[in-house]
């Protein structure tokens, strides 16, 4: 019996030696380490890196301007082989720091892992010259990128490139997700397209420019904002003057995004009668946002529904 | 993201602006990203009027200008970072500048590990390493007044480490010159050590859930030159020094020893994890500095504490002083915060041949004020009471704060 017991840890010996090095090589080799500042990075990466080990620092309820260079983002940032931010100094009140402490010299500089997804794009509102009495703003544009559905193509394309730079054993893999996702995205944007005429010429009031992208896309105007500046909260005055500007009728809603206060919107909201849209920021902004397509779809359902009961009332 | 209003008006204006700046664009495009020919400016307003002097305070009685700083940063190259701090302090008429911050730090090492070298601010605690224009108090709590005097920044070298875990921890060691932390030297006779402080330290830190996220520290300072000097005291002339210390505006610190540990603990918690709007900032510091009294003093003391085991019931064999504190910030709006803040210091002050303890224990209440992220203004109102301090400072004291931030601000850390 006993060469019997010998030969099974023999076997087993070997087996976990093999299991070792196997977990070893897909460690080293085949796993690629991404963390994205924001969620709709991530979702991205989920699409066109669905192996690597994917991490967001923020969700769709947090203000991406304002987090914490937080232990456990530190901890994260150094084991990372790719960042993927916005960039137009979206995050330039934590990145640097997190940067410098992650001691991480592979996710620093935008020739190796680091990735701005606002270098790959043009931004609106490029202001040339900024002034901090304007508020908290961005000389390099607007940076909440992701609900245009042209630029986050072309992004989808650059990260491809960066990940085969990175990684480039798999390349033939990365091409392949990207057609995947390229030729649903673009399938995708012209059922959104199509959708979204229906919400052509709707004026709505929003809090901070966190869809700027969206209303250029659907062709909705912003016509007033909650902040009296960017990254400003909403001031009562401020507020007086924005029911003014709602009670000429030609408003349909307010929207504010999962991330921000309601108190103002809910304000204006009963004095005006105006129905308040919280959209989610990001995926994972509300339960029917799960990815990008998710979320898109999500969006424009929430805008379209109210839109339409505003024209029912109209009648 | 610009402001989204669009009057006729102002909006042909923008355009015909961005027309006419656009050629302009990418040159200053390029000009923001900080360079060597373009460094990151910032610098630092801070002015107060305080009601009444306290103990080892950096601030005075009356109006004064707090940390006034200008800094200067950049990467170097692809391997060196820079930076250079100066700060402008005004108390009681007389004004100074100093050099806080003269670093160059590597970024390109491998494997986590960084070098700092020059005059940088010791990562020993939690506070230390901060700026304390980014403070919710006027002051620093009595163990950093007491021990590191107010916040301590040397000239030397660092060393540390990150480990490569999704629990944060990271370690380093520090050797400096030490000259602030030099034990009191009446007569100037005594050599002390040139590398006179090393420090090792490690952090540990994480996330609990969404909202939550922690630090804890770990810190020992070795201060060559912090054992007292042994000699025969005049004890009048000794008194008259010290309580002159105990006024004047000062870094060094006021008491020393030979070996220091420090342990730190901090709490943040905002909902969904949203700093925008509220969150919560608790933290706990507890120091001890040891080993000051000299191998003959300390057997004379002995000794004499035998002997007046009765009559000196205060008598007092300690060979360390300690002090902790716990503060809690909380901001419930963006525009107001509020905080409250409780030290202790327990010390031993030597008179001749005897160690006298002191007692000072410390309660903070500050209401803050911000316009926006780069301006606050503050209210603070500060009880004390010691035991011990030959001093007739009051009770109560307020201050009255602002701390402003130009230009290219910074990120904050943890």
């Amino acid at each position: 019996m006993l060469w019997l017991w010998g030969l099974t840890v023999h076997i087993n010996f070997k087996l976990l030696i093999s299991g070792v090095l196997l977990s070893l090589s897909q460690q080293a080799f085949a796993q690629v380490n991404i963390f994205t500042c924001e969620p709709e990075y991530a979702a991205l990466a989920e699409e066109l890196a669905p192996d690597a080990r994917i991490y967001s620092a923020t969700t769709a309820m947090q203000d991406p301007h304002l987090v914490q260079a937080r232990p456990s983002l530190i901890a994260k940032m150094r084991q990372a082989d790719l960042v993927v931010c916005a960039g137009a100094e979206l995050e330039i009140g934590w990145l640097p720091m997190l940067q410098m402490k992650a001691a991480n010299a592979q996710v620093r500089s935008t020739d190796k892992g680091l990735f701005f997804a606002a270098e790959h794009v043009d931004t609106l509102d490029k202001m040339a010259n900024v002034d901090r009495s304007m508020g908290d703003v961005h000389s390099l544009g607007n940076p909440h990128l992701h609900f245009s559905p042209e630029r986050m193509l072309l992004i989808a394309k650059a990260l491809t490139k960066k990940l085969v730079q990175l990684d480039a054993e798999q390349t033939e893999a990365y091409q392949q997700r990207l057609q995947s996702f390229s030729k649903r995205w673009q399938a995708a944007s012209s059922k959104w397209q199509e959708v979204a005429s229906q919400l052509k010429g709707m004026k709505v009031i929003a809090y901070h420019s966190s869809f700027r992208y969206l209303f250029d896309f659907v062709s909705i105007e912003q016509v007033a904002d909650l902040e009296p500046k960017p990254g400003l909260p909403p001031t009562s005055t401020h507020l007086a003057s924005l029911l003014k500007r709602a009670k000429q009728g030609d408003i349909s809603a307010i929207v504010v995004a999962s991330y921000q206060d309601l108190r103002g919107a809910n304000w204006l909201a009963e004095k005006s009668s105006l129905p308040v849209i919280v959209l989610p920021l990001s995926v994972g902004g509300n339960e029917q946002s799960s990815d990008l397509f998710s979320l898109y779809d999500n969006v424009l359902d929430l805008l379209i529904q109210e839109y339409n009961a505003q024209k029912l009332l109209a009648l | 993201m610009k402001n989204m209003k669009f009057s006729p008006t102002r909006l042909s204006a923008k355009v015909s602006a961005a027309l006419a700046m656009s050629a302009l664009i990418p040159v200053l495009a390029q000009a923001q990203t900080p360079t060597l020919s373009n460094p990151t400016v910032s610098a630092i307003l801070d002015g107060y009027y305080q009601s009444e002097n306290r103990l080892m305070a950096e601030r005075t009685e009356g109006f004064g200008l707090g940390e006034t700083e200008l800094a200067f940063s950049a990467s170097i190259d692809d391997m060196f970072y820079g930076k250079l701090t100066t700060v402008f302090e005004s108390h009681d008429g007389t004004s100074e500048v100093n050099v806080e911050e003269a670093f160059i730090q590597t970024m390109a090492l491998p494997n986590g590990f960084t070098v700092r070298a020059g005059r940088f601010l010791s990562d020993i605690g939690y506070l230390n390493n901060q700026h304390l224009h980014t403070d919710s108090f006027t002051s620093r709590p009595s163990a950093y007044r007491a021990f590191l005097g107010g916040h301590y920044y040397d000239d030397g070298l660092r060393l540390s480490y990150i480990a490569p875990t999704d629990l944060y921890w990271s370690m380093g060691v520090e050797a400096f010159s030490g000259d602030s932390l030099r034990a009191a030297d009446e007569h100037g006779e005594r050599e002390f050590d040139s590398t006179g402080v090393y420090t090792a330290f490690t952090k540990f830190g994480g996330d609990i859930g969404i909202e939550s996220s922690w630090q804890l520290g770990f810190s020992y300072l070795r201060n060559e030159n912090g054992q007292l000097t042994p000699e025969e005291h005049d004890e009048d002339e000794h008194e008259e020094e010290h309580v002159e210390d105990e006024h004047a505006h000062s870094h060094s610190a006021s008491y020393t020893g030979k070996n220091t540990y420090v342990a730190d603990f901090v709490f943040k918690w905002a909902p969904n994890g949203n700093y925008k709007y509220q969150h919560l900032t608790l933290s706990a510091e507890y120091f001890r500095v040891s080993d000051f009294m000299v191998p003959e003093l300390h057997d004379e003391h002995e000794e004499e504490d035998h002997h007046d085991e009765e009559g000196h019931a205060e008598g007092n064999s300690k060979d360390y002083h300690q002090a902790w504190y716990v503060s809690g910030v909380y901001q419930f709006s963006p525009n107001w915060s509020a905080g409250l803040r409780y030290g202790e210091l327990d010390s031993q002050l030597q008179h001749e041949e005897h160690f006298d303890a002191q007692e000072l224990k410390e309660t903070e209440l500050s209401i803050a004020w911000h316009n926006s992220h780069f301006s606050t203004v503050r209210l603070e109102f500060s009880h004390q009471s010691n035991v011990g301090f030959d001093n007739d400072l009051s009770d109560n004291a307020i201050t009255l704060q602002y701390v402003m931030a130009l230009g290219a601000h910074g990120a904050h850390q943890f």
